[in-house]
């Protein structure tokens, strides 16, 4: 009966960022959030796993108090409780800052066999913090992960990892780390009344007060510029002497011949 | 939980429901509000402009605390015909002091406050689920149904916009709109620095500028452009009548690009960037396209029972939204009273509207939908306007002709009939 | 000894890097060493420049390649490094990650270009952020500076005639928690996009497998090749994982690109970037890829992709 622990994101919807060509600023103030599409994975994986060998799924986050939102999200997928570790300061962190807070959180105060982490983050998309994160807890890990089988006489996973050169095929003793990729399940969409049930479960609130720890990052950002890129942006119809005129542009531009 | 029962449930987390499920859970009520959209606002658009009275009968000051973007200080109404263009302006600074007039607000934003206002006062609010269909006990309705689920309520609320489905489900409503009761809307949200957006529209402080243009922009089709200033964006959009549009054969989003071209908007958008499309249709048929506005445990508010009106100088449906809403909510507290949800005892709901000024309002307007159809509203009369102001103003060598002459040759060009001057006139003064 | 280490998997990521590392230790006046599994690839890594190879013994037949770790996060403590370039490959990914946690440093994932501060001697790395929406620039304060780099950023290293340098022996890894117990090299046929003059690239909005021929004739008829979006190689399993595009797929920069039913979203288009024209095809007026793209044809792809063809023969005269 594995305890187990999903980490997910709240991220910006990245569909909603508007860039100014101009400036090569970002325009974030129409942006939405959402869970990070790789988290959804990483939280279906675990809940999957709880429904058939039992035990527990924690799912936990590191945001700004402003996240609040997603934790019915989170909820509302499965797990059985949310831990919230919120702080003003925890805007935009490193990935570094961010494994070393859900270290500290996680280490002694949770009891886990297994911790699932997403493949990236939507929005950093760094793919360090699973890694580092089980580094910091000194357990073994198996990234990239897209078959999972938990064998509960041995207290063991066995992970199919999908890497450029092939599949390898894992076995670990837990507790360990993975992080999956988006094809190892399809997240389901939280019904109404799983949605309803997300309101009544439970919530540690963690501050950053109470983790007597600072955070320092280990990269610092110098610059964020939109990635412009220049297109005629013309439209045409399905209209066959509107597709000829497409064939027409092409053979001007020399691409096609 | 699966026993659970709610006093009310609520479709549709626009300003109707979200004002529906406010009131019902101030009053303690166990509220269900139920948004199909990831977040209530997300997905919702309008032209940019809510009236402001409806909201302060409900939330009194609403503006200290609601995320709105300009109080509207200016008015007006441009008829376009080709390179000629009149508007009829007008500024009252009063409308921009409490009780204010009006506000331009953006919808992802504001309706997501409104929601959260209901929550804060006790409803639950489920994102991202959509209502498929009622759960019908005895002929009444009992419930909803969303995927797998069914959901009990004494009363459900219908809010769920234009094309109701609830509603539809409730037969309520035969069906879905026609093309001729609805219009097509289509609005780009286009960002500029805050100083641009008053400096360009002669605006002080956070004031705001709201117009409509009727004429060109629409191809002669019934319907009209609209312009708000939001903060530091500006609302630029679009509607005709979808009939029309079918029949034309015209796409909503080539005219709005079209209409962003003319040489009178473009100077006012010049150097924006389009932050955000959408369309959406609006209900103009008023009272001839309302449905049946309750039954056994049910209610219908806001567009879904098509409580719009849209005169070409004025659109709108929030007010309306926030009223029928209110008094949607009313009509529950009076039959639970009874704990009686009949169709007899939520018939008060009815009376609400008359005595709100929803319906008052809308019988006032009857006749103008029918008005608006009138071709010559769209095409012939902004021609005329334009051609014999801008000739008053034209001094060319040519002799000089009585304004009346003037008007007598414009009228002959735009080819409009004695008869049918008189006539759209006399209906005009009754309608509007 | 300080310098500028590379780590990769590959021989050719380790050459690609060994350019890079080596302007970067000039510039430093320091020197660069790189890691290698076999004494063979260790004198070809000298022999194309490199100043030091550290050797790294074999490792048992169930341990998988991360098992190195510890080993090399010894060997930084000891020589500490000044800048730590990985190879972006999975594997790579992964133990870098694992090394710049133990050393508690910075690590600039998936970094497409970077520069040399001279005066600050401090290395400015840049990487996408937000699915390519955005570049980010970061340096790191802490040592050693690291990165991890996708294949075919830089041009491999050239040979040095008689180029000396030394090779160090390191100690065995320590018998590691995971345990390989099956490995299933790839055999995929498929071609190098890459390489592709032309790239017909479809996406989910092609409903069928079978349907791909639709792409694979409009491809045939341009003498180019067909790709496609994440999903449909990743989720549908359609086509080899070789053949997606975008920022965790294969970066294109073909003369033209052709999206037949792909959304264009951000992440997609962050690999077709560079493509000289771009056509997207698509039956949602609004759908992004219109954003990304020269000509937008606004339709269905069952429509319009047989008409293109039909319109192309006749212009090609084939
Ligand atoms: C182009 C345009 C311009 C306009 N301009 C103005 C203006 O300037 N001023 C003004 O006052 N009015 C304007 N209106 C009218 C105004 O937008 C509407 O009258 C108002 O939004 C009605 O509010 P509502 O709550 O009834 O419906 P809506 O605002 O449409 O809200 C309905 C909600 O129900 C949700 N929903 C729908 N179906 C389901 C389901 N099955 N399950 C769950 N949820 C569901 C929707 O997602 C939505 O959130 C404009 C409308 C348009 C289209
Ligand atoms: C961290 C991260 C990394 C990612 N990396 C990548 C990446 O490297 N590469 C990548 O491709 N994606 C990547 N994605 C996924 C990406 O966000 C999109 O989900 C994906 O690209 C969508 O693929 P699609 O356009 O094929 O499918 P959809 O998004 O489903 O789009 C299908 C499109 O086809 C259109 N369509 C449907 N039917 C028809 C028809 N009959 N005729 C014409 N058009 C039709 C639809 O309008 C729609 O626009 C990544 C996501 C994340 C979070
Ligand atoms: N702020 C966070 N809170 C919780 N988990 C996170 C956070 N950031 C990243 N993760 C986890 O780490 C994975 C990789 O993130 P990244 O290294 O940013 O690509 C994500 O898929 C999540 O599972």
């Amino acid at each position: 009966m594995p305890k187990i622990i999903a980490c997910f994101k709240w991220v910006m919807d990245e569909a909603d960022i508007k860039t100014d060509a101009k400036s090569r600023q970002l325009v974030l103030d129409r942006v939405g959030y959402k869970i990070s599409e790789y988290d959804r994975n990483a939280i279906e994986e675990a809940v999957r796993l709880q429904e058939k060998h039992g035990g527990s799924v924690v799912g936990i986050t590191v945001a700004t108090p402003s996240a609040k939102p997603c934790l019915k999200d989170a909820l509302s997928r499965g797990p059985e409780k949310a831990c919230f570790v919120n702080d003003p300061a925890f805007e935009s962190l490193d990935p570094s800052q961010t494994a070393a807070i859900l270290a500290a959180v996680i280490e002694g105060k949770t009891e886990y066999d297994l911790i699932i982490c997403g493949e990236g983050s939507s929005d950093l998309y760094a793919q360090q913090v699973g890694p580092a994160l089980a580094e910091k807890l000194g357990l073994p890990c198996a990234t990239y992960v897209n078959k999972l089988t938990y064998i509960e006489e041995e207290n063991r996973v066995i992970a199919q990892r999908k890497l450029d050169d092939g599949l390898e095929t894992v076995s670990i003793k837990l507790p360990a780390l993975i992080t999956v990729l988006p094809d190892i399940n399809t997240p389901r969409i939280p019904s109404l009344k799983q949605v309803l049930g997300a309101a009544k479960k439970p919530v540690d609130n963690i501050s950053l007060a109470s983790l007597q720890q600072s955070f320092e990052p280990c990269l610092k950002t110098t610059s964020i510029l939109a990635a412009t890129m220049e297109r005629r942006r013309l439209k045409f119809t399905a209209e066959t002497d509107d597709i000829r005129k497409v064939v027409d542009g092409l053979l001007k531009e020399g691409v096609i011949a | 939980m699966e026993e659970e029962k709610f006093g009310a449930i609520i479709v549709g987390a626009g300003p109707a429901g979200s004002t529906a499920a406010y009131l019902l859970a101030k009053e303690g009520l166990e509220v269900l509000l139920i948004e199909k959209g990831a977040a209530p606002g997300g997905k919702n658009m309008f032209g940019g402009r809510m009236y402001s009275h409806a909201l302060n009968q409900i939330i009194p000051d609403f503006w200290d605390q609601a995320p709105v973007q300009r109080a509207v200080s200016k008015e007006t109404v441009t008829f376009l015909a080709g390179d000629q263009a009149v508007s009829l302006n007008c500024q009252d600074l009063s409308w921009v002091s409490p009780p204010y007039h009006s506000f331009t607000l953006l919808r992802a934003e504001f309706d997501a406050w409104l929601a959260a206002k209901a929550e804060e006062a006790g409803a639950m609010l489920a994102c991202g689920i959509r209502v498929d269909d009622l759960l019908i006990k005895g002929g009444k309705v009992a419930g909803i149904i969303a995927g797998e689920d069914e959901m009990l309520a004494d009363v459900v609320i219908a809010a769920d916009g234009v094309n109701s489905i609830i509603a539809q489900k409730a037969g309520l409503r035969k069906k879905a709109p026609e093309p001729h009761q609805v219009g097509t809307g289509a609005k780009q949200v286009i960002k500029l620095s805050a100083e641009a957006v008053s400096q360009r529209f002669g605006l002080s402080g956070n004031n705001g500028a709201a117009q409509l243009f009727v004429g060109d922009c629409t191809k002669g089709m019934q319907g009209g452009g609209f312009l708000y200033t939001n903060k530091d964006s500006i609302s630029l959009g679009l509607i005709v009548g979808a009939g029309q549009l079918q029949k034309n054969k015209y796409r909503i989003s080539d005219l709005l690009e079209e209409f962003k071209e003319s040489p009178h908007i473009a100077p006012l958008i010049d150097g924006g960037e389009v932050v955000e499309y959408s369309a959406h249709l609006v209900p103009e048929a008023g009272l001839s396209m309302m449905p049946q506005l309750y039954s056994d445990g049910i209610l219908v508010t806001g567009d879904a029972a098509g409580f719009v009106l849209n005169l070409g100088y004025v659109v709108r449906g929030m007010d309306f939204a926030i009223a029928s809403g209110a008094a949607a909510a009313k009509a529950v507290i009076a039959a639970r009273a009874f704990n009686d949800f009949s169709k007899q005892k939520l018939s008060i709901y009815q009376q609400f509207l008359k005595e709100s000024f929803v319906l008052r309002d809308l019988e006032a307007y009857r006749g103008a939908p029918h008005f608006l159809e009138i071709q010559r509203m769209f095409k012939a009369y902004p021609q005329f306007a334009a051609g014999l102001v801008s000739k008053m103003f034209t001094v060319d060598g040519s002799p000089p002709e009585h304004l009346m002459g003037k008007a007598l040759s414009h009228i002959k060009k735009s080819g409009i009939g004695w008869a049918q001057l008189a006539g759209d006139g006399w209906k005009g003064a009754r309608n509007l | 000894m300080a310098g500028v280490w590379i780590l990769a998997e590959s021989r050719e990521q380790t050459l690609e890097l060994l350019s890079a590392g080596k302007s970067l230790a000039e510039q430093l006046g320091a020197k660069v060493a790189a890691f290698a599994t076999s004494s063979q690839l260790a004198q070809e890594y000298i022999s194309h420049g490199c100043d030091e190879v550290l050797l790294l013994p074999p490792l048992a037949a169930d341990q998988p390649l991360e098992s190195y770790v510890p080993v090399i996060v010894e060997e930084a403590l000891l020589a500490g490094p000044d800048i730590i370039l990985a190879g972006a490959s999975q594997r790579g990914r992964e133990i870098a990650a694992r090394i710049a946690a133990s050393l508690n440093t910075g690590l600039c994932s998936g970094c497409t270009g970077l520069h040399l501060d001279q005066d600050k001697k401090q290395l400015v790395m840049e990487r996408m952020l937000f699915g390519g929406a955005a570049v980010q620039t970061v340096v790191c304060p802490n040592r050693p500076q690291m990165a991890t780099i996708p294949p075919r950023t830089f041009e491999q290293a050239p040979l040095v005639e008689g180029y000396k340098g030394e090779v160090r022996q390191l100690p065995a890894a320590p018998p590691s928690r995971v345990t390989v117990v099956e490995r299933t090299p790839k055999t995929s046929e498929a071609v190098d996009i890459t390489e592709a003059k032309i790239v017909v690239c479809v996406g989910r909005g092609v409903e069928k497998k079978e349907d791909i021929a639709l792409a694979k004739e409009l491809a045939g008829v341009l003498g180019g090749e067909v790709g496609c979006s994440r999903p449909v190689a990743e989720d549908l399993r359609w086509l080899p994982e070789e053949l997606y595009l975008g920022i965790s797929g294969k970066k294109v920069k073909p003369d033209l690109y052709i999206g037949v039913g792909v959304a264009g979203q951000i992440q997609h288009v962050s690999g077709i970037r560079d493509s000289k024209v771009i056509v997207g095809i698509n039956r949602d007026e609004n759908a992004p890829i219109f954003e990304a793209a020269d000509y937008g044809i606004v339709g269905d792809l069952y429509d319009v992709v047989p008409k293109l063809v039909k319109e192309l023969k006749a212009a090609l005269k084939i």
